[in-house]
């Protein structure tokens, strides 16, 4: 039960990083991106292709590879339809999605490949008389330091500012002379990188398979709906939420967990659009 | 305007738009026939499954169409409607009776009910909240197919589901059986034709192009998106029967939320606001699948640039294109 609930928090400080990306450019953009999955997926295949080569500098690298390629990706399908109902950019990310999917079964197989952790990080340490990875506390730890980063960088920079306006009123922000085009479109690179990270990160952990992204994005949607869309805060303790949901009781039982989950998040989106805290955005 | 096809609102000439009309129905007509007899055509056993499971989806993704292309609501979680009639058939089918038409009734009682205490719901929302709403519907089901294991067998599904019998008589596999899909198929295509035609279906037009309003205007939006949404899932829940028979199982994986995504793909790269578009699109869906799969592994890659490519270039879908040089062939235009 205890390693249970740890190992939940675990996955949620994961499950956080991937879904504030999601939660961000829903705020700026009301982009519902069905392909921040598959970059997170991209970001555990470009560490396991780069690790061999660069050692552990693949865990930065990789994102900065995904960077570019979600940039083009919201440059060449999501910026041309806009101006069309919102529906249509959750229609082409999920064909995206399968895309990216499809392209990385094709270009290195459908195998599970789980890589050690690096050598500093590769023993046990006790807690409460249980035997748990090293690796996992940091990277646990690492991802909620970034979290943090990202939350100091919403709060307190001039463009963080930029960003909570829009999402607060996208006419009125750009009536003042934002650029929305261009944070939407950097924002969107940004979430990507994040996600990556995770990927990189948590490849040690979770291994790294072709549908990993399609898995965590459900739980993401999930995680960004509880909070409240488009609401940083909420979206973190939606992340944990759903991550102890998924781990608590450990296989039957989280299995009805989630089943009840799914039933909370539906009845959380008929009664209280705005999410648990009631600060989000009405979907 | 929610997703919705090209709409040409020239005015036309009455006569000749009814003379189109006229040869728009010979060329179904003609189709349909030739639907039926491929049996007849010396056709390969493999060639038969192959394209029962094609027709199978093409009432399925009928079905969708119902809602993203005369409702404009988008459904991330159709995949509901189908999957749960597999097990609601399936079980009755294995317990109770194994009768093609007693096996469709159940079916479509349980999609509908289901539909209801659904749509109870989901009919409060459109566009986006919708989409998402109807997939985590879509989840719970397929959770509870593989958590509730003395019901639904688990990850395993159901194994063993009889064949089909009609009148007493059980439907063999390959021909008989695609026959009997191909029936269904037409009889499905014209009960919905009356439907999305019928004043009842005119209203869902209303609502697709402004559900404030057609809301205004004194339509009751809530009742009317449940009643097609009903419509709609016990149409779903008659391929989720020919599907069970078909397979001779069921599988939690035809409730899972990709499925929904797949057959959305489906229906929208068909051509939404037909009917007959989604059934051409399940066919090739079906058909490349299969090609594509043995030649080489990039069906995903290609089957999601298609719908990429479609969506931003091509909404209409391939009904759509095909209405389009159509018409060209029978200008209506004075």
């Amino acid at each position: 039960m205890f390693v249970n609930s740890l190992n939940g928090i675990i996955y949620g400080s994961f499950l956080t990083l991937t879904s504030l990306g999601l939660s961000l450019v829903f705020g700026l953009g009301r982009v519902v991106n069905f392909a921040h999955g598959v970059l997170y997926a991209l970001g555990g295949y470009f560490f396991i292709i780069f690790l061999p080569s660069l050692g552990w500098v693949a865990m930065v690298f990789a994102p900065l590879v995904v960077v570019p390629l979600a940039i083009a990706m919201e440059w060449l399908t999501i910026a041309p339809i806009r101006n069309r109902d919102e529906i249509y950019t959750l229609l082409v990310t999920f064909g995206l999605s399968f895309m990216i999917t499809g392209a990385i079964e094709y270009l290195w197989g459908t195998e599970t490949t789980l890589i050690k952790p690096p050598v500093i990080f590769q023993g046990t340490v006790d807690i409460l008389g249980n035997q748990f990875p090293v690796y996992r506390l940091f990277a646990s730890a690492l991802s909620l330091v970034v979290t943090g980063l990202v939350f100091v960088f919403i709060q307190f920079t001039p463009v963080g500012l930029k960003i909570r306006a829009i999402t607060d009123d996208s006419e009125m922000a750009e009536a003042l002379g934002i650029n929305t085009r261009w944070l939407l479109t950097s924002i969107f690179g940004g979430a990507a990188g994040f996600a990556a990270f995770a990927g990189a990160l948590g490849a040690p952990i979770f291994s790294v398979e072709p549908e990993m992204g399609m898995g965590i994005i459900i739980d993401s949607f999930l995680a960004v709906i509880l909070g409240g869309l488009g609401h940083l805060p909420g979206t973190a303790v939606g992340a944990f939420i759903v991550a102890l949901a998924k781990s608590i009781g450990g296989g039957y039982i989280s299995e009805w967990a989630i089943a009840v989950l799914f039933l909370v998040v539906a009845a959380i989106m008929v009664l209280r659009p705005r999410g648990v805290f009631g600060r989000g955005r009405i979907a | 305007m929610a997703v919705s096809p090209d709409v040409e609102n020239r005015v036309e000439d009455a006569s000749r738009v009814r003379s189109r009309e006229i040869a728009t129905r010979v060329l179904l007509a003609v189709s349909a026939l030739l639907v039926l007899a491929v049996p007849f055509l010396n056709a390969s056993p493999f060639f038969i499954t192959l394209l029962t499971e094609a027709l199978i989806f093409g009432i399925w993704a009928m079905s969708l169409d119902l809602l993203v292309g005369y409702t404009g609501l988008v459904s991330f979680g159709h995949a509901a409607s189908f999957g749960f009639a597999t097990y609601a058939a399936g079980i009755f089918a294995m317990n109770v009776s194994a009768d093609f038409f007693l096996s469709t009734f159940v079916a479509i009682l349980a999609a509908a009910a289901v539909a209801f205490f659904t749509g109870l719901v989901v009919t409060r929302l459109s566009g986006i909240a919708f989409a998402i709403l109807t997939l985590c519907i879509c989840q719970v089901l397929f959770q509870i197919s593989v958590v509730w294991r003395s019901f639904t067998g688990g990850l395993d599904g159901l194994i063993g589901v009889p064949l089909p019998t009609l009148f007493g008589r059980e439907v063999e596999p390959g021909e008989e059986f695609y026959l009997l899909t191909a029936v269904t198929l037409i009889v499905c295509y014209l009960l919905l034709r009356r439907v999305v035609e019928s004043p009842f279906g005119k209203t869902l037009l209303a609502i697709r192009a402004n559900e404030d309003r057609a809301a205004a205007i004194g339509i009751d939006v809530r009742r009317h998106k449940l009643v097609i949404l009903i419509l709609s899932w016990m149409t779903g829940g008659v391929a989720g029967t020919l599907f069970v028979f078909l397979k001779a199982g069921a599988n939690p994986m035809t409730l899972y939320w990709i499925e929904s995504g797949n057959i959305l793909a489906i229906t929208i790269l068909g051509g939404i606001g037909t009917l007959f578009g989604p059934i051409i699109g399940a066919i090739g869906f079906i058909f490349i699948r299969d090609e594509v799969t043995t030649l080489y592994r990039a069906w995903q890659f290609s089957f999601g640039l298609a719908f990429v490519l479609a969506v931003l270039f091509m909404p209409s879908g391939i009904a759509g294109v095909a209405e389009k040089i159509w018409r060209r062939l029978w200008p209506a235009r004075s």
